[in-house]
């Protein structure tokens, strides 16, 4: 997946058809994480700010879901090119894509009983496809993240001055 | 014959108590951000300049910390405003939590 260039605040990325099937199947397996993996306070538990947290985390997997199958829809955003595919992403897009991914990442992580990646890991049938989801996930999170810091440093266009508080006759 | 005095109205001058916002009061909750050997140290960058509006080298000042040490105190706030930036965190699917302030 490469940044072929940002028009008009949207990021536009080629992918070669292999890379968009593979996005799309590490995309489907959204949502990965456990619900309850997430402690508001270590030392405070306080029951209904937990619930709330919970309740507004599931909400936004929700949403993401609803965004995720709009997305691998969308003929819009991901068309055809004369070499492989487009995907035209805004700004927004990426972060949230952002965040499915690295639900996929961790969550494929908590699969394999979150181990010590340093360590040596058994790759076999049951380990190689959630391991494979995790590498790749981290792929395309790294592709976006160039995309983003790519947009940041690019200078963006100088306006033409106009002569303000003149009358222009 | 003793004088009459008149009373003075004496204007109240004195300071008024200042009133602020509870949250102001009382910052007692740290927002830390704690280690995960998976969250890969870009995007936790990232993560922390879109949820902070911190520029990059203060993000990866934090991002350091935590890879490093374990963890990073991230802010001192009021309770909501800490809620707040956990639930923004979590939604990133960082480690991140409110503790409060010894």
């Amino acid at each position: 997946m490469k940044l072929l260039r940002i028009e008009r605040r949207k990021y536009i990325f080629q992918l070669t058809t292999p890379e968009k099937r593979v996005l799309q199947a590490v995309l489907s397996r959204y949502s990965l994480l456990p619900r309850r993996s997430q402690p508001l306070s270590k030392s405070t538990p306080e029951k209904a700010d937990q619930r709330l947290l919970e309740e507004a985390l599931a909400a936004r997997r929700r949403d993401n879901q609803k965004q995720l199958q709009g997305l691998l829809k969308s003929k819009r955003r991901v068309q055809k090119a004369k070499v492989g595919w487009r995907m035209k992403l805004s700004g927004t897009d990426i972060e949230w894509m952002l965040q499915v991914l690295n639900d996929v990442r961790l969550g494929s992580w908590a699969v394999l009983g979150s181990p010590d990646l340093n360590h040596h890991l058994v790759v076999d049938d049951s380990t190689g496809p959630h391991l494979w989801a995790m590498e790749l996930s981290g792929y395309f999170q790294m592709r976006l993240l160039e995309a983003l810091q790519q947009g940041r440093a690019t200078p963006k266009p100088h306006k033409k001055r106009t002569r303000k508080g003149r009358s222009g006759k | 014959m003793a004088e009459t005095v008149t009373p003075e109205a004496v204007p109240d001058i004195g300071q008024e108590e200042e009133t602020r916002p509870r949250a102001e009061l009382d910052p007692g909750y740290l927002v830390i951000c704690w280690d995960d050997p998976v969250n890969l140290m870009d995007y936790v960058t990232h993560v922390f300049q879109v949820v902070f509006g911190w520029p990059r080298q203060k993000a990866e000042f934090h991002m350091l910390q935590v890879h490093e040490q374990g963890k990073s105190v991230l802010a001192r706030e009021g309770m909501e405003k800490a809620e707040h930036y956990v639930h923004e965190l979590q939604k990133y699917s960082l480690h991140a939590t409110m503790e409060r302030d010894a």
